[in-house]
C-alpha cells in the first residue's frame, strides 16, 4: 500500500520542519541542540522509507527460501545499512555538543544562544 | 493504522518536547518521540535498524540530555 | 602494491586510536606518533595506481542490459590522490613535528584528532562511495571541532560548537540529498549512478534530481567554508592552534576538491550546476578579500584569504573544461602549501609576542628575519607572483577563463589577486616593517626550530612547483581527462 509510504514521508517532512524551526528559532541551546537531532531522525526516517516494500517481507534470506521469491519479494536492505550508520554519527554528534554546552555554561551560567554565542569578535572588543 | 498512530505520537512528542519549560521533561519527551520511531522502523521491515534505534534513540539520547541538563540548569527560562 | 591502498585509511585511523588508548606512555607515545607521522607520505608514494574493492566484491556484469554494478566499496587511487594524500601526510607529519617538540608533555586526544582528520581527508579522497564519503565527513567535522576546542585560545569552545551546530544542520541536508539519489538510482556508488545519469536512466530534469543537488550543494558549501559559510570557517581557523589551523585549512581544501570531483561526475550534464559553482565561487573570492582588508587580527585576516584563494579553485572546476579543472585542481595543491606555511609562520609570531592584533605590532624584521623572509616569500606566492607555484596556477585559471569566452571573469581573477597582495602587503608592513611601538614588548624568544624546518620545507616545494609545474600538471590533467 503506497499510503504508508506517503504517510511516513509526511512525518519525516514534518520532523524535519520542526527541527529546522528550533534549530532557528528557538533560544535555549539544548533544544536547538534537541531540534538537530530531530533533523537527523526525519532524514533517517526517510532514508528507511526508500528501503520499505509494501506487503514485502524482511530482507533476511532463510535456508529454506527461494532466491528468486526472496530477490522480488524483500524489502530493499542497502537504505537500512545506511541508516545505521547514520543513526549512531547522529548520538555522537548530538554528544560532542552537549559536552561543549556544559563546559561553555560554566562560563556564561546561562542557556540563552544570545548570550553563548554571540560574535565572538564584539566579545573580544568587549573585554578590552 | 499502527505507523498511523506511531507517526502521531512521534510529531506531537516532538513538538511538546520544545515547547516545555522544564528541560527534563523535554529529555523524556525526546526519548519517547525516539522510542516510537523504533518501534516505525520495525514496521518498515528494518528490525536491525529498529533495534538501534531503540538503544540509542530511546536510551542513550535522553539519558545524554538529561546529564547535560543536569550539569547545566533545569529551567528554560 | 594494491594492498597498500587501503592502509592509507587504516594506518593513521589505528595509530589515533592506539595513541589515544596509550598516551599515559609519554615517550612511547611520542616515538610510536613520529613513525607513523613519517610513515603517512611514504605510503601513497609507494603504493601503486589500481583499484581496490573492500571484502573482495568484484564489479558484477548484468548481461541483459550490459551494465556494470559495484557492490562493493571502492577506493580507487590515482595520480591525483597519490599528489594530494602525499600532500596532506607531508603536512600531517609537519604538523606532528612542531606538536611533538613544543610539549614536553604530548596530550594522546589531541595527536588522535589530528591524525583521524588526516584517515578522514584520505578516505574521502579515495572513496568512490558516496555515502562513505558522508560518513568521513561527519568524522572530519568531529576532528576539526575536537582540534578547534583542544586549543587554549579564549572563546574557543564557543567557536567550535557554533561550527558544530552549522556543521549538524548541513551534513543531514547533505544526507538527505544522498537519500534522494539513493531513491532514484538504487546505489550509492558514484560510477553506477555517474552512468545511470549519462545513459538516460533517470530524468535529469525532475525536481528530485534538482533538490539532491541543492542539498548536496549545502553541504558542500559548509565543507568548503564558501559564503554563507565564510565567517564562521575563518572563525574556526582562528581559534585553532597555528599548527592545527595549517592541517585544518588543508582538510577544508582537499574535503572541497573530493565532494566537487563527485558532485561533477554526477551533475555535469545540468548546466546549472557549473553556474552555481562558478557564482559561489566569485562570491567567495570578492567577500574574502575585502573582509581580509577589515581585520586587524592577522590570523583572522589569513583565514579570509584562505577561503578567497578557495573561490579560485571553485572557478577552475566551475567553468568546466578538461583545462580549467586541472587548474583548480593544481590551485589546490599550492593554496594547502601556501597557507599552511603562512599559518605556521604567523603562529611562530603568536608564540613569540603573544600579540595578535596587526595595530599593537611592528618593527619584527630585526627580531625575526628568517620568519619574515619566508613569509613574505609565502604571501607573494599566494598572490601569485612569478616564478612560484600560486602564479602558475593563477596563471592557468586565467587563460582557462579566457578560453572559455568570459574575459570578464579572468579580470576579476586579476584584480582578486592583486587585492590579495595589498592585503597581505599591508600586513606585512605593519607587523614587520613599521617602526616599533614604544608599549611592545617583545621577548626575546628563539621561533622554535621545528616551525623554520616546517616552513623551509614547504618552501622547497613552493618553489620547486613554481619552476617545474609540470611534474604534477600532466597527471592531473590525465586524470581530468578520465573523469570528463
Amino acid at each position: 500500500m503506497a499510503q504508508t509510504q506517503l504517510i511516513i514521508l509526511m512525518t519525516s517532512a514534518a520532523l524535519i520542519i520542526i527541527g529546522f524551526y528550533s534549530a532557528i528559532f528557538v533560544d535555549n541551546i539544548i533544544k536547538k541542540i534537541i531540534g538537530i537531532s530531530f533533523i537527523e531522525e526525519g532524514v533517517n526516517l526517510f532514508i528507511v522509507a526508500i528501503g520499505y516494500k509494501a506487503g514485502g517481507i524482511v530482507p533476511i534470506l532463510m535456508p529454506d527460501m527461494n532466491t528468486t521469491w526472496f530477490a522480488s519479494n524483500a524489502a530493499y536492505p542497502l537504505p537500512f545499512g545506511l541508516v545505521l550508520t547514520s543513526i549512531v554519527i547522529g548520538a555522537s554528534t548530538l554528544a560532542v555538543m552537549l559536552a561543549l554546552v556544559m563546559v561553555i555554561y560554566k562560563k556564561y551560567g546561562t542557556l540563552s544562544t544570545k548570550v553563548m554565542l554571540a560574535d565572538t569578535s564584539k566579545q573580544e572588543e568587549y573585554n578590552e | 493504522m499502527l505507523e498511523l498512530v506511531l507517526c502521531i505520537i512521534m510529531v506531537l512528542s516532538a513538538i511538546l518536547a520544545l515547547i516545555q519549560k522544564d528541560l527534563l521533561k523535554t529529555a523524556i519527551l525526546t526519548g519517547f518521540s525516539g522510542g516510537a520511531m523504533a518501534v516505525l522502523f520495525q514496521v518498515l521491515l528494518a528490525p536491525d535498524v529498529a533495534l538501534t534505534q531503540a538503544i540509542v534513540g530511546a536510551a542513550i539520547i535522553p539519558v545524554f540530555i538529561a546529564l547535560a541538563v543536569k550539569k547545566t540548569q533545569r529551567e528554560d527560562s | 602494491m594494491n594492498e597498500l591502498i587501503p592502509l592509507m585509511v587504516i594506518v593513521p585511523l589505528m595509530a589515533a586510536l592506539l595513541i589515544s588508548a596509550f598516551s599515559r606512555f609519554n615517550t612511547v607515545t611520542k616515538i610510536f606518533a613520529l613513525v607513523v607521522a613519517i610513515c603517512l607520505p611514504i605510503i601513497p608514494l609507494a603504493s601503486n595506481y589500481g583499484l581496490h574493492y573492500f571484502g573482495g566484491y568484484e564489479p558484477i556484469l548484468d548481461n541483459v542490459t550490459n551494465a556494470v554494478y559495484h557492490p562493493a566499496i571502492t577506493y580507487s587511487f590515482t595520480f591525483l590522490q597519490q599528489v594530494f594524500i602525499a600532500m596532506v601526510g607531508l603536512l600531517t607529519f609537519l604538523v606532528v613535528f612542531i606538536y611533538l617538540t613544543k610539549y614536553r608533555k604530548v596530550s594522546g586526544p589531541y595527536l588522535f584528532l589530528l591524525f583521524l582528520g588526516t584517515a578522514a581527508v584520505t578516505a574521502m579522497l579515495l572513496t568512490d562511495d558516496i555515502f562513505h564519503m558522508f560518513v568521513f565527513f561527519e568524522i572530519l567535522a568531529l576532528a576539526q571541532v575536537g582540534i578547534v576546542a583542544a586549543s587554549s585560545i579564549n572563546y574557543s569552545y564557543e567557536m567550535a560548537l557554533k561550527y558544530m551546530i552549522l556543521g549538524s544542520i548541513g551534513s543531514p541536508m547533505m544526507l538527505l540529498g544522498i537519500g534522494f539519489l539513493l531513491a532514484m538510482t538504487g546505489t550509492v556508488n558514484v560510477t553506477d549512478i555517474a552512468a545511470a545519469v549519462h545513459n538516460g536512466l533517470i530524468n535529469v530534469t525532475s525536481p528530485v534530481f534538482l533538490m539532491s543537488l541543492a542539498l548536496i550543494f549545502f553541504g558542500w558549501l559548509y565543507a568548503s567554508g564558501l559564503p554563507p559559510f565564510h565567517t564562521i570557517k575563518s572563525g574556526i581557523y582562528s581559534k585553532a592552534e597555528p599548527h592545527g589551523a595549517a592541517l585544518l585549512q588543508s582538510f577544508t581544501v582537499i574535503s572541497m576538491i573530493s565532494i566537487v570531483l563527485i558532485m561533477f561526475r554526477i551533475y555535469s550534464t545540468l548546466p546549472i550546476f557549473e553556474v552555481l559553482i562558478v557564482f559561489f565561487s566569485i562570491l567567495a573570492m570578492i567577500l574574502g578579500v575585502s573582509m581580509a582588508l577589515t581585520q586587524t587580527d592577522f590570523r583572522r585576516m589569513i583565514g579570509f584569504l584562505a577561503v578567497g584563494e578557495l573561490g579560485f579553485i571553485g572557478l577552475g572546476i566551475g567553468l568546466g573544461t578538461q583545462f580549467s579543472i586541472t587548474a583548480g585542481l593544481f590551485q589546490a595543491l599550492n593554496e594547502i602549501m601556501i597557507t599552511a606555511l603562512l599559518f605556521i609562520g604567523f603562529g611562530a609570531i603568536v608564540n613569540a609576542t603573544n600579540e595578535v592584533d596587526t595595530r599593537k605590532l611592528g618593527g619584527l624584521l630585526a627580531y625575526h628575519p628568517k620568519v619574515s623572509l619566508m613569509l613574505l616569500i609565502g604571501g607573494l606566492a599566494m598572490a601569485g607572483v612569478p616564478p612560484l607555484s600560486g602564479f602558475q596556477s593563477k596563471l592557468m585559471l586565467v587563460q582557462a577563463s579566457l578560453s572559455c569566452g568570459f574575459p570578464e571573469i579572468s579580470i576579476l581573477a586579476i584584480m582578486v589577486s592583486i587585492a590579495t597582495f595589498v592585503v597581505f602587503v599591508k600586513t606585512y608592513y605593519s607587523m614587520f616593517l613599521k617602526p616599533k611601538p614604544n608599549d611592545l614588548e617583545v621577548e626575546n624568544k628563539e621561533v622554535p626550530r621545528a616551525m623554520i624546518f616546517a616552513m623551509g620545507i614547504l618552501l622547497i616545494i613552493i618553489i620547486l612547483l613554481g619552476i617545474f609545474p609540470d611534474i604534477v600538471i600532466n597527471g592531473i590533467s590525465n586524470f581530468v581527462g578520465g573523469i570528463l
